[in-house]
């Protein structure tokens, strides 16, 4: 046995592509009849090559039709003219047209939130209940908000802030004339002197209170005409004429 | 260009494929080189099996896969005024095939993997053969996973060995025909080829002692043998 076990398992990889010369094939076969672990190698060899054989994996359905598809596309494309325009990718924008799109985007959005925020609200707000006087039960109370509480300094109402009367005395007497206050005051609609804003807020408050009143007693002349049309032995509506 | 199938002098178009089954490979790329659109369909038909299945055990994705054979084929269409008979024509299919493998999988090492939540398809999801009602479908999943741990084992056997390895194995190039395919020298090849064997028959050893599997194994190949005798 002249074939040393490494040289036989090397020339057995060309062995099996039939590229021994005939003489090395020949001690090659003389080496794997007396060596039982390399005809065990040359098992293993040939075993591997079946098995890469049976597991051949199959073609994906519809190759061929997309193989045609595709291969029209690229001759259609070849030839300068578009096969299927819908499949093509879109031309890309200009980048500074996107770009200015997506600012005015942003800056439209900004503006939208911004007044939200700051702009005048609409809504009723419950701010509890009361009872009134001779009425038989409750009588929701609301107040209704027309403008949000300002949060800034420069859009705080006259009355919210703590020092207001005392800075209405002074406007009343003539001073601070001319400060950013006043120019504020002057373009939502007051007068201008606290004083004289402090007497409108309280005059109508005063008429807010008389319409509350004249509508409670609506309410109240309301429900006792519903009671007295629950009544089993009602005939009808006794309006007091 | 003309898309247009052109008219088989012969008659039908099954008349027109079995005149073109007999002619060699290198005749029929002449006549696709001539316009002859059949021609084309007979080599697609040749070798989009074994494109698939080398490309497969490339880059291990399917779809990719797919996408890499079908690119093979399309570039031997559209260059095949490019061939020349001083080589064969699986040779140069293959060196297209090659090349754009290696291509793919540089640009893959390149690129970050990214995750995906639509991930690709998993080495379980081969896909299967179109239905056959003959076909016992546990079989089918024996040769499946089966398919998974070759695949694995195959994929574990370094690049630079594996082309050569399965143009050997899978595709039965001769060492020439991988020398030009590759560029190699031919002592390169063969030592290669030898390295990968090895390295495959490592990876594969636990199995080849495991009776079950190989009664499966000589299972499969009596079906494939069987489908060979009396292709429908």
């Amino acid at each position: 046995m002249n074939m040393r076990c490494n040289n036989a398992r090397r020339f057995l990889s060309q062995a099996m592509d039939e590229q021994l010369p005939p003489e090395v094939t020949r001690q090659l076969d003389e080496h794997l009849d007396a060596c039982r672990d390399c005809r065990d190698f040359r098992e293993d060899l040939v075993l591997g090559r079946r098995l890469l054989d049976a597991t051949e994996p199959s073609l994906p359905e519809n190759f061929d039709w997309r193989l045609q598809l595709r291969l029209n596309q690229a001759l259609q494309h070849a030839a300068g003219e578009t096969a299927y325009p819908w499949l093509e990718d879109k031309p890309q924008r200009r980048d500074w047209a996107g770009r200015f799109t997506t600012a005015a985007a942003f800056g439209l959005a900004a503006v939208l939130a911004l007044a939200m925020f700051i702009g005048p609200v609409d809504r009723t707000v419950s701010v509890g209940s009361g009872q009134v006087a001779g009425f038989r039960g409750t009588l929701p109370v609301t107040a209704r908000v027309s403008d949000r509480l300002p949060l800034t300094r420069n859009t705080r109402s006259p009355l919210t802030r703590p020092r207001g009367i005392q800075h209405s005395v002074s406007r009343s007497l003539g001073l601070g004339e001319g400060s950013p206050d006043a120019a504020f005051a002057l373009d939502r609609g007051w007068s201008g002197n606290h004083l004289e804003d402090l007497m409108t807020i309280q005059e109508l408050r005063l008429r807010n209170q008389r319409l509350n009143n004249q509508l409670y007693q609506y309410q109240r002349e309301i429900a006792l005409l519903r009671e007295q049309l629950d009544r089993p032995d009602s005939n009808g509506l006794d309006l007091g004429q | 260009m003309n898309l247009s199938r052109e008219e088989h002098p012969h008659g039908s178009p099954s008349a027109a494929r079995a005149d073109l089954a007999g002619i060699r490979d290198e005749d029929l790329i002449v006549m696709v080189q001539e316009g002859n659109r059949r021609a084309f369909d007979e080599l697609a038909g040749r070798y989009k099996g074994r494109l698939f299945s080398f490309t497969l055990r490339m880059v291990k994705d399917p779809v990719l896969a797919e996408e890499l054979t079908q690119e093979t084929l399309i570039r031997v269409y559209i260059h095949a005024a490019k061939y020349r008979e001083i080589a064969k024509f699986s040779t140069w299919v293959f060196t297209i095939a090659t090349n754009l493998v290696r291509n793919k999988m540089r640009q893959r090492s390149r690129r970050p993997q990214l995750l995906s939540l639509n991930p690709a398809p998993a080495d379980d999801e081969i896909p299967l053969d179109p239905a056959d009602p003959v076909a016992d479908p546990s079989e089918e999943i024996q040769r499946r996973e089966l398919a998974v741990v070759i695949n694995e084992a195959t994929a574990a056997i370094p690049e630079k060995y594996r082309i050569p390895f399965l143009l050997r194995e899978v595709e039965q190039l001769s060492y020439e025909e991988i020398q030009q395919v590759t560029g190699l020298k031919l002592g390169t090849v063969r030592s290669r080829i030898n390295r990968a064997r090895n390295r495959f028959r490592q990876l594969v050893k636990p199995l080849l002692r495991d009776e079950t599997l190989l009664a499966e194994l000589e299972m499969i190949e009596a079906r494939v043998a069987q489908q060979k005798d009396s292709p429908s």
